[in-house]
Formats: C-alpha cells, sequence, structure tokens
C-alpha cells in the first residue's frame, strides 16, 4: 500500500536501508566473534580449538545441522512475535509466556480432548490450540494497556512467570503423567507428533513461511500499514482514522499466537510431552533476534538461524572443547549484546504514558527511517 | 527491489559461511578415533552448585583418574538438548554416558535403541532397556534413620519436612523419614512444605520459621541450596536457647551450622559413579536399576561430633544397630515407587 507515496523514492531509501543494515549486522557477528575469541583465551581455552567446535557442532554434518534448525524454529516464531510488536510500538516481552502457554494449551488437547483421534483431526486442533494459547495471554497484557492502561513491559514479563509457574502446576497435578511419577505430562501420541524428516519437524519450514507471511502483511497489506503507522506516530495515525487500540490489540494477539505455535511445535516436534523446563529461553533470546534482525520478518530468518548456531554450538564447545558452560554463556551473553549494540539504531525508542490516560501518545519502539 | 533484498539478507551470513569454510578446512584429516574407555555426563544445571550437579561432575573426574577413561561433560537445560547431546556421543563412540537426572529417561531410551554399544545411566528413573539403566541412590535409608534419631529426641513430638520442587525422590525420602519416626514412636505428628525451588534461601527459612513457630524441633530439608535457608532459622533459635535442630542431606553439611545441624544423610554421588563406570568397564553391566546405599557405603548417617553428647546412648545404639540391619538388608525401609 504504498501507493501514494513517490515510488522511486521509496525504492531507493529502501535500498540503501537494507544495505547498511545488513552490513551492521555482519559487523556485528564479526566484532562480537572476535571479543569471544579473546574471552575465550583469557579463560584459557583454545579460541581456535571452541570456536571450531562451535562451528562444528552447529553447521557441519546432518546432526549438527539438525540441532541448529531445532533451536533456530521456535527462535524464528517468537522472534518474529517480538518484531511484530515492536513495529506497532508494543514492547512485548512476553512471548517466553505466549510460547509457555501455547504448549499447556497444544498438550492439553493432545493429552486430554482428543487422545485416540486420527492425526488429519489432532494436529490441526493442536496447532490451533498452541496459537490460540499464545494470543489468548498476550491478550491479557493487550487489554489490561488497552483498557487500564498498565504497561505491558511489566505486565507481559510478569505473564511470563505466571506461564511458567502454569506449566509447572499443570505437570505436577491435571496434567502429570499417569504414571503420576514425575513432572511431566503423559507422552504424546504418534498421532499427536508433527511429520518429521530426519528429526527436522514440520513446524520449522513452516516457521520460516510464517516469517514471508510476515514479511508480507507488514510491507504489502493495509493492515500491516495501520500497524506501522501506530508504530511510527500513534497520534497521526489517530488523525488518519486508525484506532490505535485495535491496532494494538490485534498485533499482540498476532504475536502471541506465533509464540504460541513455538510451544506446540515444541511439544509435537521435538520433546513429545509437556515439562517445566520447555523451553531455555526462547522468548528472552527472541527480543535479541528481532533487534539483530531490524525488526524485519524476512531478516528474522537469518537472525534466528545465527542464534540457533550459538545455541547448539554452545552445547558443542562444552562437549568438544571442554570450556565449561558458563564460559559459553558468556561468549553466547557478549554476542548477544554487540549484535544489539550494532543493531541498534533501531532506537529512537520513545515511550510515551499509558494509553488510557492519555490516548493520543500511544507509542513505543520505532523502527527509525521506515517509509510507510 | 526484491533481489537486493534478499541478496543483503544473504551476506548476513557471510562471514559465517567464511568461518565454517576456514576453520573446517584447517581441521581436516588427522581426526582418528582413540581407542580406550570413554564416559560422558549430561548435567540438568551448573556443575558449580555445589550439591547435586557438583557431585556428578566431581565423579566424572574421579571416573577420569581412577579408572583412566576419557571424560567430557555438557550442561543441557531441555529435553531437547538431552537427545542432542545423547545422540552426539554416542555417535562419537562413547562407552558410557550419564544423564544425571529422572528428565532424561525418554531421550536415553529413544538414543540407546540406535546405539546399542554405548550404555546410558539416568540417576534415578525407572526405565530399563538393553543397554539404558537408572541408577538409584537409597538416601531413603538414611532419612529413615533421621527420622528414628529426631523421634526419639523430639520432646514437642512434632517434626518438620522442608522440599524444594515436589519430586517423587524427594517424597520418598520424606517418606522413609516418616516411616523410622513413627516406628520409633507411635503418634508422632509429620509436616512437610515444599517450597517450589532449589536456589530460594529466603524461602526456605521462612517455611522452617513457621514450623519451628509450630513447635517444630526437628527439622529435615531436601532443597539443594535453599537449605541453607532452614539451617540459618534453626540457628536462630539455637542461639536463643531454644533445642532445635536440623538434618543435613545429601552431603555433609554438619559445618554449616554446627550448632543447629545434629547429623547429615550424605549421598556419596562420585563414589556411585565411579562404582558404576567400573561395572561397566568390567564388563558387569546388567540390565536392571543399579541401586546404591548404604550396603556399598554410598549412602551413610554422618554424626556431627560437636552435638553428639545430646544424642541419649540408648538411641545412638538404636542407630547402629539399625544401621547394621539396613546394610545386611534384614530391614528395609519404605520408599516411594517411582
Amino acid at each position: 500500500m504504498t501507493g501514494w507515496w513517490p515510488r522511486g523514492l521509496a525504492r531507493r531509501h529502501v535500498v540503501e536501508r537494507f544495505a547498511s543494515d545488513t552490513l551492521r549486522a555482519a559487523g556485528a557477528v564479526l566484532f562480537a566473534s572476535l571479543i569471544a575469541g579473546v574471552v575465550i583465551a583469557a579463560l584459557g581455552f583454545s579460541p581456535v580449538e571452541a570456536i571450531r567446535a562451535l562451528l562444528a557442532g552447529s553447521l557441519i554434518g546432518p546432526a549438527a545441522l539438525t540441532a541448529t534448525l531445532l533451536k533456530t524454529g521456535p527462535l524464528l516464531l517468537t522472534g518474529l512475535a517480538v518484531a511484530l510488536c515492536f513495529r506497532c510500538g508494543v514492547w512485548n516481552i512476553g512471548a517466553e509466556g505466549q510460547l509457555y502457554a501455547g504448549a499447556l494449551l497444544a498438550t492439553l488437547v493432545a493429552t486430554r480432548w482428543l487422545v485416540g483421534a486420527p492425526a488429519v483431526l489432532v494436529l490441526p486442533c493442536l496447532i490451533l490450540a498452541g496459537a490460540l494459547g499464545g494470543a489468548l495471554w498476550a491478550a491479557i497484557a493487550g487489554a489490561l494497556r488497552v483498557m487500564r492502561g498498565v504497561n505491558e513491559v511489566i505486565s507481559t514479563i510478569l505473564l511470563n512467570f505466571v506461564a511458567i509457574q502454569l506449566v509447572s502446576l499443570a505437570v505436577h497435578g491435571p496434567l502429570q503423567e499417569s504414571a503420576g511419577a514425575y513432572p511431566q505430562s503423559d507422552a504424546l501420541a504418534q498421532a499427536a507428533r508433527l511429520p518429521e524428516l530426519a528429526r527436522i519437524h514440520l513446524g520449522i519450514p513452516i516457521a520460516v513461511l510464517l516469517a514471508l507471511a510476515g514479511s508480507f502483511l507488514l510491507f504489502h497489506t493495509a493492515a500491516g500499514f495501520r500497524m506501522r503507522a501506530v508504530g511510527l506516530s500513534p497520534v497521526a495515525a489517530r488523525f488518519a482514522g486508525i484506532v490505535p487500540e485495535r491496532q494494538l490489540l490485534l498485533t499482540i494477539c498476532l504475536a502471541g499466537a506465533l509464540a504460541g505455535l513455538a510451544g506446540a511445535f515444541e511439544v509435537s516436534g521435538v520433546t513429545g510431552r509437556l515439562f517445566e523446563s520447555l523451553s531455555p529461553g526462547y522468548g528472552y533470546t527472541a527480543i535479541a533476534v528481532a533487534l539483530l534482525a531490524r525488526l524485519h520478518p524476512l531478516a528474522v530468518v537469518p537472525s534466528a538461524f545465527f542464534f540457533g548456531v550459538l545455541e547448539a554450538g554452545g552445547g558443542a564447545m562444552q562437549r568438544e572443547a571442554g570450556v565449561p558452560a558458563v564460559a559459553t554463556d558468556l561468549v553466547k551473553g557478549i554476542v548477544i549484546l554487540l549484535s544489539i549494540g550494532f543493531a541498534a539504531g533501531v532506537g529512537g525508542v520513545r515511550r510515551v504514558g499509558p494509553v488510557a490516560r492519555a490516548p493520543t501518545s500511544l507509542s513505543g519502539p520505532q523502527a527509525d527511517g521506515e517509509v510507510l | 527491489m526484491l533481489g537486493s533484498r534478499t541478496s543483503s539478507l544473504f551476506s548476513l551470513m557471510l562471514p559465517l559461511v567464511l568461518l565454517v569454510v576456514s576453520v573446517s578446512a584447517g581441521c581436516g584429516g588427522g581426526s582418528g578415533e582413540e581407542s580406550g574407555f570413554r564416559v560422558a555426563l549430561l548435567t540438568p544445571g551448573s556443575i558449580a552448585d555445589g550439591g547435586w550437579n557438583a557431585g556428578a561432575y566431581s565423579g566424572l573426574l574421579r571416573i577420569r583418574d581412577e579408572l583412566g577413561a576419557r571424560v567430557s561433560h555438557v550442561e543441557t537445560r531441555t529435553p531437547a538438548e538431552f537427545e542432542e547431546s545423547f545422540r552426539d556421543y554416542a555417535s562419537r563412540g562413547y562407552d558410557l554416558i550419564f544423564g544425571h537426572g529422572f528428565e532424561y529417561q525418554d531421550a536415553a531410551a529413544r538414543v540407546g535403541a540406535e546405539f546399542p554399544s554405548s550404555v546410558f545411566v539416568t540417576t534415578s528413573g525407572n526405565t530399563v532397556r538393553a543397554n539404558v539403566v537408572p541408577m538409584v541412590f537409597e538416601l531413603e535409608q538414611a532419612t529413615y534413620l533421621c527420622g528414628v534419631l529426631a523421634a526419639r529426641m523430639s520432646r514437642s513430638g512434632r517434626l518438620g519436612l522442608i522440599g524444594g520442587i515436589d519430586l517423587p525422590s524427594i517424597r520418598s525420602t520424606f517418606l522413609a523419614f516418616k516411616g523410622g519416626a513413627q516406628a520409633a514412636r507411635a503418634g508422632v505428628e509429620v509436616r512437610e512444605v515444599f517450597i517450589g525451588n532449589f536456589d530460594d534461601t529466603a524461602a526456605a527459612r521462612e517455611a522452617a520459621l513457621a514450623l519451628l513457630e509450630e513447635d517444630v524441633d526437628f527439622v529435615l530439608h531436601q532443597a539443594n541450596e535453599a537449605g541453607r535457608g532452614v539451617f540459618q532459622a534453626v540457628a536462630e533459635r539455637v542461639e536463643k536457647g531454644e533445642r532445635v535442630y536440623a538434618f543435613g542431606t545429601n552431603r555433609n553439611q554438619n559445618d554449616m551450622a554446627p550448632e543447629a545441624v545434629i547429623a547429615s544423610a550424605t549421598l556419596n554421588i562420585p563414589a556411585a559413579f565411579v562404582e558404576v563406570a567400573r561395572r561397566v568397564k568390567q564388563g558387569r553391566f546388567e540390565a536392571r536399576p543399579l541401586r546404591l546405599g548404604m550396603a556399598s557405603d554410598i549412602v551413610r548417617l554422618e554424626m556431627n561430633e560437636r552435638l553428639q553428647g545430646r544424642i541419649p546412648s540408648e538411641v545412638a545404639e538404636e542407630l547402629v544397630r539399625l544401621g547394621e540391619q539396613i546394610r545386611k538388608g534384614e530391614l528395609v525401609v519404605p520408599r516411594g515407587a517411582f
């Protein structure tokens, strides 16, 4: 929907922006690797050996690539969830909780409501349940913001803890395996497991397709235009006849659905059960994924893959180079920090009061220089 | 426009690709598989936790030193990572792979079926396959004795239990404690509280204070690091001159609060790991749960010498006698089915 804008100008601008973004991101990754190498050396390990293990354990060979892709999937979906929200000026820090909510509802469908149903019935229901669980969870924060002016940074963060505890409660109580021994759900029936090829489950290609769809939505539809308009200036958007509150609710529900899908895919595609520690913090890393991608849904794909490499490679660094977990965590942290630092300029991060009190100042994080 | 967009996206990956190429070029060849006994350990948390995981890691190091094995360790946080690491080690020919917790059972069974020449041992659990077994620590034998000691010495007849997360393994040690207490003194009352995690020292302290407020005079904890809070609470009461006591668990915690901890139910996890590895190395592996308790000296009740004078001699003798019966298998203490 850029018809009203001089097309030539828009194009040149977009191209320039992408070139500079890509350079920044690449620079961030390289610089972060350098610093990480220095840190590993300072800790008394061989940086060459460590980085070799990291890359070999995440990229070389089918097993390594599988490990990376299995982590890329949830990072991609939660990264998309965060990116879409930030575009609309909604600080969604709750992808982790939305992931857990999705996983919970999906498990409920698979192990309680549709036991013994054929795959054609249970799989779509489970996937929908995942999306619905995440969307409902996000809607709580959205509704609180729109109706009561509650800052969604706070509410989404707090709802993470609630969702994680809910899952914990569920696997100790109503959803616990019928054997009753361990805090885990019953194993999902084969019909409720996502089809997989060499352990790469269907959720991963679906996630990539959703990134394409997200990009299309954001840049080629009226709905996406409204979302971005509200993100850039809720006041101007309101003057243009857009209701920022409605956009906010729609966007956070959409984001919640994406994160909830990630949870359903983890249960149905990877673990086959609901556990307490289902996610190692994908929903938090997702913020870094989205920022490194400069909030562009398509760029979230390589960005999520990069963080997938870090996650999978971190394990390999321990197993093969003997670098202890704390050091690999440290390296991951440094890389994340530097990547975001470099990719910053997503800045312009302004925020004014809550919408209920001052409806004309719905504002939030913004992507600078974006052409509407 | 689309072309430049996608190509610039791909160039984000360029530095990575370059790195991979250069690194893989540099490390090609010469990867000849080394022979010898190789052992790997997966822990669910940091080996710097001073408890559960630290014990497993020092077991691994002892396997390296005492059995001359090549060892490797990885910290795995999610079920997806369990399987990935099992598979990686097994495919590289590791002989013995430990998964340090019940949560590793599913992954061990799945990967074990694909790699019959590796042995997978989970710490606790109930999954048994041809090459997958749990090792089961019988800490219950020692907490049973704690129950006996507490019931015999308690003035109020009220005993307290503080757990971290409500896990079957923890419930089982509590069950044994209650069994011991009730066997020693009919009508004794045991109250239990779970704080929901293993690291919130303040919550454990509050829970202990609440129990002490209810006239409980012996508290046994199963809260790993949070157990520190239990000792703080009991020590505060001891300073005020009250006769209240705590029990240490898993390792000897008598020195953590020397005036409050009367004894510790200890589990020598490193020794257990060495014992299991030795059996596997010598080809004495059997496809059934490995039970490790007081008989193999891996579980013990260690008394705090500073407070030993407070224990009436007939109670001390009873503990020795019961311990002997447990070792010989004449006394079987209650334990949870899990």
